[in-house]
């Protein structure tokens, strides 16, 4: 579920993600969000300390796995404290030049022509 | 229609005008540790509210006082869906409070920083 979570907010961001869309993407009652998480940002933090959990501690992480880094970095990072934490964590386990990398990733995300990444 | 303050380590969501008719009260005061988290959520109201008891729905023009859903209690005060913020507690008679304020992402920004300031 959390999984599923971070690909809703990897698509359409944090802001943009309503409850109707976690309700939708999730299958589930609003209520059980709301009584789980406490809140939209309770579900982001869990979805996103679970992804740097599975995705970013063993295996080298994939470009694609970035992308809900780079999400929570843009529009959460700056007024966020716990979200800033778990941001720094991801790009600790990131090796050298971190920049690099999420950089890179950035400017791959841009479209051509309206096409979707 | 209802404002929403934080006063020393309490929240106070403070009811507005006539709907204090209809909410059969004035203010709420919750102690910020049973505070849970707070959604903008513009499509709660569209959603199955449970059994009123006691409160007012006017589906598209209010819906305010205490609902019964799956064993919770929810506080309502909201005539417009589109200003609707979901304040999520515990260890407390209700919640949930589902509520109108003039500012629904000032109200959300002002709980999560005091949250935050509470657990770092």
């Amino acid at each position: 579920m959390l999984e599923w979570s971070a690909s809703v907010f990897v698509t359409t961001g944090y802001e943009g993600t309503s409850i109707d869309d976690l309700v939708t993407a999730l299958d589930l009652h609003r209520g059980s969000i709301y009584q789980a998480f406490g809140s939209k940002r309770g579900l982001f933090i869990a979805a996103l300390r679970h992804h740097i959990e599975t995705r970013f501690a063993q295996a080298r992480p994939t470009a694609g796995d970035l992308d809900f880094v780079l999400v929570a970095a843009v529009e959460r990072g700056h007024r966020d404290p716990q979200v800033a934490e778990l941001v720094r964590a991801a790009v600790d386990r990131l090796g050298p030049r971190p920049d690099r990398r999420l950089g890179a990733r950035l400017l791959e995300r841009l479209t051509n022509e309206g096409e979707e990444v | 229609m209802a404002t929403v303050s934080i006063e020393g380590a309490d929240l106070v969501v403070n009811v507005e005008g006539m709907d204090k008719l209809w909410t059969l009260k004035s203010r709420l005061t919750i102690p910020m540790g049973s505070v849970r988290g707070a959604t903008y959520d513009p499509g709660i109201v569209a959603d199955p509210k449970g059994r009123r008891g006691p409160g007012m729905h006017v589906p598209g023009i209010i819906v305010a006082g205490t609902f019964h859903q799956n064993g919770a209690k929810v506080f309502w005060d909201v005539r417009d869906e589109k200003m609707a913020v979901v304040i999520e507690l515990e260890h407390e008679t209700y919640q949930r409070l589902v509520i109108q304020v003039p500012d629904p992402r000032a109200t959300v920004a002002l709980i999560e920083r005091t949250l935050t300031h509470r657990d770092p």
